[in-house]
């Protein structure tokens, strides 16, 4: 008795399947052109070809040149590398680091151990829909503050911070800004020269690439450490020897978004307000999380009295759709999102939360399936809410 | 078992055998089957070494088993229950020199404690577990009602009956028990002919949080202080013989692990607050007929008239003996055994049977 039903993936903000077209583009990688990239000959020079067009490919999205591109294998990687590169080689100005309270938690993590190593790190707060205040980003700036990373896009609510701005403050501080853009790259513009950008993360399995490929972008001129040393590749800062195949998807990924990005980005707007409209008519006690214009195109968080979230997720599963809850654990009783309570939002409102995320294969039709579904289940998860306890512990 | 269309079962699978073969059988009796494996507590061990309960080849078998079976298959995170709940407990008791069990702590406030109110919110009308036990439905036909007892399990020598008597009649409501009927010869049949993966694992004996022995345990969490054996030459007189290493360290009845001259020694008794452990050459000096149970809880919701006479189990490998069981006072209860029994030991569970049925239980204060 297998269940025959059909799946909707509405998790994109997780992960993306990998575009057909990216796929063919990889394949000759494997096998055929499968040299290094450091040897000489010209299996060597194929491989060191497809390298440096993809670099270009992926600069070009960003405005940046091909030589600010370093690669990586994934978005925690690239973050890694610039909070902990640009600590270690500007400590002798300054050992002070800022980074916002809705971070991703690589960024979190990385600067907690930034602090057990003597550097002092300053989390900024943000308002209810998830944004900072760029006063208090001035007023915490001083003279011994040597980066301010601030994601562009928050992986939870979609909020979009005011990035040029931010830069823009940085700028006149004389302040490195990096900026977490595994969310946003190649689904909203973004510009490293006009938004004062001096280095930028960006994940190639959130965008139809695969996974095992990312990039740190870094402004020419900018004083980093590698934090993997070896044979000297990605111009010293990451020696590893490079996945082509995977930078090849990434690069075919990132052409297929920026030739895509202002008709796509216009399509699943619609399906997004369209989503977010029909939950809070439909349902009561619904909440939107995050900005309800200031957002990912393919962004929705919602919270909803009475629900658990993670017994939520798994009836949408069982009938066939992918989400995820707030939550950033798999046990509701862990502890709730930090995003979530960054903006405000109670432990137990946290626990109710849902994200669904859209994506290039969502389709009118799916929204208007869980547009059908959502309120049946959330008024059947109410009746038999655990918030009336059942047992003691 | 019979046929029921559509009622949601949440499996709680272990990646063992029992559980496994528990999912299948509800499978094949048209249960719609929901595979759950629970992460509890474990160590932080930095050299990978895991505890056999909820390692991630226990997890990687479970969803196998699901995949198997196409069961929809969730990994629940209940590590800060199960720590405050259980381990602490464990290490509380052990603090104050008794012997507890865990798993029953667990079967009532994880396993059918925040489980079952988990499994409720998916609109499941059961879970169900490996376990070697049986309930059976009894339909009050005045009252409209339904009255559930807990059984032993038709495999006395796997029986597991003794670690479910904190149950209530809300929980057995709601819980399945679906290899009761078998023995572990046919569970051990069925995961073979369902090319289940689960047979080469060794069997959960001991307490799944436990990695080496409970010695081992109790050393790296708990401050022990060591202090000296008494042995008891007869009643009343005492003389030091040694010294131990602290009294969580001994189990009464124990025998090994004193290396006394002169010996064998048994442990007849620890003296928390002198912190003393008592020990005696006399064996017989063990045996005791008497025994004050608190906390008791009866299945059926009331306690039945007293003084009752009964079967009771003192540990889970003793054999149930008969005994008269009375009431004391607030929910204490005095226990007299109708031939003395050997290590009465505080903080294990003392479980009422009357023939098949459990009838309740309580935790063991002491012999008296």
């Amino acid at each position: 008795m297998k269940r025959k039903i059909k799946r909707i993936y509405l998790d994109y903000a997780a992960t993306t399947p990998v575009d057909p077209q990216v796929i063919r583009a990889m394949l000759p990688y494997f096998s055929e052109k499968f040299g290094n990239t450091m040897s000489l000959h010209s299996f060597g020079q194929e491989a060191k070809q497809a390298l440096e067009e993809s670099r270009e490919a992926v600069a070009s999205l960003i405005k940046a040149k091909p030589r600010e591109i370093i690669f990586t294998a994934s978005a925690t990687e690239s973050n890694n590398l610039a909070l902990k590169g640009i600590a270690l080689a500007n400590q002798k100005k300054g050992r002070h680091i800022i980074i916002s309270k809705i971070e991703h938690p690589c960024i979190l993590e990385t600067a907690k151990w930034l602090k057990t190593q003597g550097f002092k790190i300053t989390k900024l707060p943000v308002n209810r829909y998830g944004l900072i205040n760029l006063n208090d980003l001035k007023k915490t700036t001083k003279k011994d503050t040597i980066l301010v990373s601030i994601i562009h896009a928050s992986n939870e609510i979609g909020t979009i911070q005011p990035i040029e701005e931010i830069g823009r403050t940085c700028k006149e501080k004389g302040v490195y800004f990096h900026t977490d853009c595994a969310q946003s790259f190649g689904k909203v513009s973004i510009d490293v020269n006009k938004m004062n950008i001096d280095l930028l993360s960006a994940s190639s399995h959130k965008m139809y690439g695969p996974k095992g490929a990312a990039l740190l972008f870094i402004r020419e001129g900018t004083k980093i450490e590698p934090i993997l040393h070896g044979g000297g590749h990605e111009f010293g800062l990451r020696s590893s020897t490079v996945n082509i195949p995977a930078i090849i998807g990434f690069a075919k990924a990132t052409r297929i978004c920026e030739k895509e990005m202002k008709k796509e980005e216009k399509r699943l707007t619609n399906l997004r307000d369209k989503l977010i409209k029909g939950v809070l008519e439909n349902i009561e006690g619904s909440y939107l999380n995050g900005h309800p214009k200031k957002r990912l195109p393919n962004n929705t968080n919602f919270w909803f009295s009475f629900i658990e979230g993670e017994s939520l997720v798994i009836q949408l599963d069982l009938h066939g759709i992918s989400a995820s809850t707030g939550s950033a654990c798999s046990s509701a009783k862990l502890e709730p999102s930090h995003g979530l309570l960054a903006i405000g939002l109670k432990p137990y409102e946290a626990h109710g939360s849902l994200r669904l995320t859209l994506g290039r294969w969502t389709k009118e039709k799916d929204i208007n399936h869980i547009l059908k579904i959502l309120p049946k289940i959330i008024k059947r998860l109410r009746k038999i809410s655990p918030f009336k306890k059942n047992f003691e512990i | 078992m019979r046929k029921l269309r559509s009622k949601r079962v949440i499996v709680a699978m272990s990646g063992g055998i029992d559980s496994s073969v528990a999912a299948a059988l509800l499978k094949r009796a048209g249960f719609d089957v929901i595979g759950i494996f629970m992460k509890f507590w474990s160590e932080a061990d930095l050299r990978g070494s895991w505890n056999r309960c909820c390692s991630p080849e226990a997890e990687k078998r479970a969803r196998q088993v699901a995949k198997i079976l196409s069961l929809p298959f969730y990994v629940f995170n209940f590590e800060k229950e199960f720590k405050k709940g259980i381990v602490d407990y464990f290490l509380k008791e052990h603090k104050t020199g008794r012997t507890p069990n865990p798993c029953v702590v667990c079967n009532k406030k994880i396993k059918f404690g925040i489980l079952l109110e988990k499994a409720l919110a998916l609109e499941a009308d059961y879970v169900a577990t490996g376990h070697y036990a049986l309930k059976h439905e009894i339909k009050n036909q005045k009252a409209k009602s339904k009255n559930y007892k807990l059984l032993k399990a038709k495999d006395e020598n796997k029986d597991q009956s003794y670690f479910l008597w904190m149950l209530n009649q809300n929980q057995l409501k709601h819980i399945l028990f679906s290899i009761g009927e078998y023995t572990k010869d046919r569970v051990r049949k069925l995961a073979k002919k369902l090319k289940l993966p689960v047979l080469n694992i060794p069997e959960s004996m001991e307490i799944c949080f436990i990695k080496t022995t409970v010695n081992d345990f109790l050393k790296q969490h708990l401050k022990a202080k060591p202090g000296p054996i008494v042995e008891q030459v007869h009643y009343g007189a005492r003389k030091i013989v040694g010294q131990h290493q602290g009294v969580c360290f001994y189990t009464i009845g124990q025998r090994k692990g004193i290396e006394l001259p002169g010996g064998p020694h048994y442990v007849l008794d620890k003296n928390q607050k002198e912190n003393l452990l008592i020990v005696t050459k006399n064996e017989k000096d063990l045996y005791k007929r008497e025994l004050l149970a608190k906390d008791v809880n009866w299945i059926s919701g009331k306690a039945p008239k007293l003084p009752l006479r009964i079967k009771a189990k003192i540990r889970y490998r003793h054999r149930a003996s008969p005994a008269t069981v009375y009431y004391l006072k607030s929910n204490i209860y005095h226990l007299k055994f109708d031939k003395p029994q050997r290590a009465i030991t505080p903080g294990q569970s003392v479980v009422f049977y009357k023939n098949q049925e459990v009838l309740g239980g309580g935790i063991i204060i002491g012999p008296c």
